[in-house]
């Protein structure tokens, strides 16, 4: 009887342990883990098309031909293994992309003036890998490179479109993403889905894609939300790195380098005020408890 | 006062106002900490779900202001309690028996890092002990501090026309490394001193109810029982912990 007790108490006192360390392993994990994990990774156009997904996709009610008509006008069997590019390309790189302008003639038109269309610009003027210069480890996006023709879905909410659009944006600009989600914008309005709060083409623009390092058109951009907002305003650091910055970035350069030291001073002050107290307390507890078991 | 009739003598060691404007810091400090955390490490699961509960992030962003104001209301009734004790009731805001920190303040503390090491004994304490005194004025200096850059982030716009815009970033990292600073101290090192600890455990209910017992005050502040007894026979009560 009396080891059925003590087997007991044992047990009680192992499922207690067992259950406090299960319950400091979930706070350790929920605290550690990152668990952002919603957003679906988005899937690109190649040269293989899955049919299933693409009828269910905003573009599914057209035919190929539509989009794809020099496979009938060449008069060419289709796919033509003879044909020189034929798999050796990525095939986001080769389709025509002016194409898409008879359907999205605005967006196409803004992108023309954006970045994104500048740097592809760059790329086209100068020759291939082969060429001197030495080959660009990222390529400048095309329409296909950031939508997939195929697999996009319509009518998507804001909320989702914001979510994906932040893992798409992050995929060349990993530095901006996360800085973006370190701050009071992409916190809100990606991890707690609050839709009135900025996506990255709130400030940048959906298809104009402009780096907002001109005044006038980061404080046009912040001003679209906080009417109130004056010059000064600007000098905000939304993206505290400094990946991408260039010679002329100095400003922002010294600013992330202020941020960064007075985050380095004040998680050492933290840490050491912390320690000190929980190790004061730490042998208090201890000193208490040998002075009430000495007096048993 | 029936409860502790048997006790011996009552002292009152804090007044009702005190007791109440503690109360509410700690209903306000918990809220702040609880909203303030869940946006802070909103990629988390637990951050997701509170702020779910609230209402979503524009909610719990109004819940911390509302938190704040509460807060640092008391501060301000706090403020204006001292300026009111020092004027009308003629007190002392500084000396052995007030929050004001002294030279024997860092003498207390190494006799009672010795005494832990078993090398002595616990020091004879005034009114307010040293960790008493840190955990005052760190939370009064902290929520300054905190009051100060938390309408910095409040009212951004307007701030950033008196100062450069990145000051809204430094800020941003002040208010949360003080935060995780409060946050690591009062609900571990304050609780665990003032109530966790086995000569008290489980629970110091003179803040809540105002009374200690002469055995209680001979203990934990002998310097303020002889010096209340002292006075006491020339009858002469100090303002603020008149035995009663």
């Amino acid at each position: 009887m009396a080891i059925f007790l003590r087997e007991n108490l044992m047990m009680k006192v192992v499922s207690n342990l067992g259950l406090i360390l299960f319950l400091t392993c979930v706070l350790v994990i929920s605290c550690v883990g990152d668990v952002h994990a919603l957003v679906p990774s988005p899937t690109v156009s190649s040269w293989f098309v899955n049919m299933n997904d693409f009828s269910k996709s905003a573009h599914g009610a057209l035919s190929c031909e539509t989009c794809h008509d020099t496979m009938k006008d060449s008069k060419k069997k289709h796919p033509d293994p003879e044909a020189a590019e034929f798999l050796k390309k990525e095939a986001s790189r080769i389709y025509d992309y002016g194409r898409c302008k008879s359907c999205h003639r605005q967006s196409y038109e803004r992108y023309l003036l954006g970045e994104h269309a500048k740097s592809l610009k760059q790329e086209q003027q100068k020759p291939g890998p082969e060429g001197a210069g030495e080959p660009k480890k990222e390529k400048a996006p095309t329409c296909g490179d950031c939508h997939s023709a195929h697999y996009s879905r319509s009518h998507v909410s804001r909320l989702e479109t914001g979510r994906e659009m932040t893992e798409v944006c992050g995929s060349c600009h990993l530095a901006q993403k996360i800085t973006y989600l370190e701050n009071y914008h992409g916190k809100t309005a990606v991890n707690l889905g609050d839709t009135a709060s900025a996506y990255c083409t709130d400030c940048h623009g959906a298809h104009h894609c402009i780096s907002l390092k001109e005044k006038k058109a980061a404080l046009a951009a912040c001003q679209r939300c906080h009417p109130k907002a004056q010059e000064m305003f600007t000098e905000f650091v939304i993206h505290p790195t400094t990946k991408d910055l260039t010679e002329k970035d100095k400003d922002k350069a010294g600013r992330v380098a202020v941020i960064k030291a007075v985050t380095a001073i004040m998680s050492i002050l933290v840490i050491l005020v912390v320690c000190f107290f929980y190790g004061h307390s730490f042998v208090w507890l201890l000193r208490e408890l040998h002075e009430k078991l000495r007096r048993h | 006062m029936a409860e502790n009739r048997f006790d011996g003598e009552t002292y009152r060691r804090f007044c009702v106002l005190h007791r109440f404007l503690h109360i509410v810091v700690m209903l306000g400090f918990t809220g702040l900490a609880l909203t303030g955390f869940s946006l802070k490490f909103s990629a988390q699961s637990w951050a997701q779900a509170v702020v779910y509960l609230l209402g979503g992030a524009g909610n719990t962003g109004y819940l911390h202001r509302f938190f704040a104001v509460i807060t640092y209301g008391c501060v301000m009734v706090h403020v204006l309690w001292l300026g009111y004790y020092k004027v009308v009731l003629k007190g002392r805001l500084t000396g052995p028996q007030s929050l004001f920190p002294r030279l024997k303040d860092v003498s207390d503390l190494w006799e009672h890092i010795l005494y832990f090491l078993a090398r002595g004994s616990v020091p004879r304490f005034n009114r307010f002990t040293y960790w008493e005194k840190f955990d005052y004025l760190a939370l009064f200096m902290g929520m300054n501090t905190m009051g100060l850059t938390g309408v910095i982030l409040w009212f951004p716009e307007f701030f950033s026309t008196l100062m450069p815009g990145y000051f809204i970033n430094l800020a941003q990292v002040l208010h949360l490394y003080e935060a995780i600073m409060a946050v690591a101290l009062k609900f571990v090192v304050h609780i665990i001193s003032t109530h966790l600890r086995p000569e008290i455990f489980p629970l110091e209910k003179s803040i809540f109810n105002g009374k200690t017992s002469e055995e209680k005050m001979k203990k934990e502040h002998p310097g303020e029982w002889e010096m209340m007894v002292g006075t006491r026979d020339q009858v002469t009560p100090t303002p603020a912990t008149e035995a009663s």
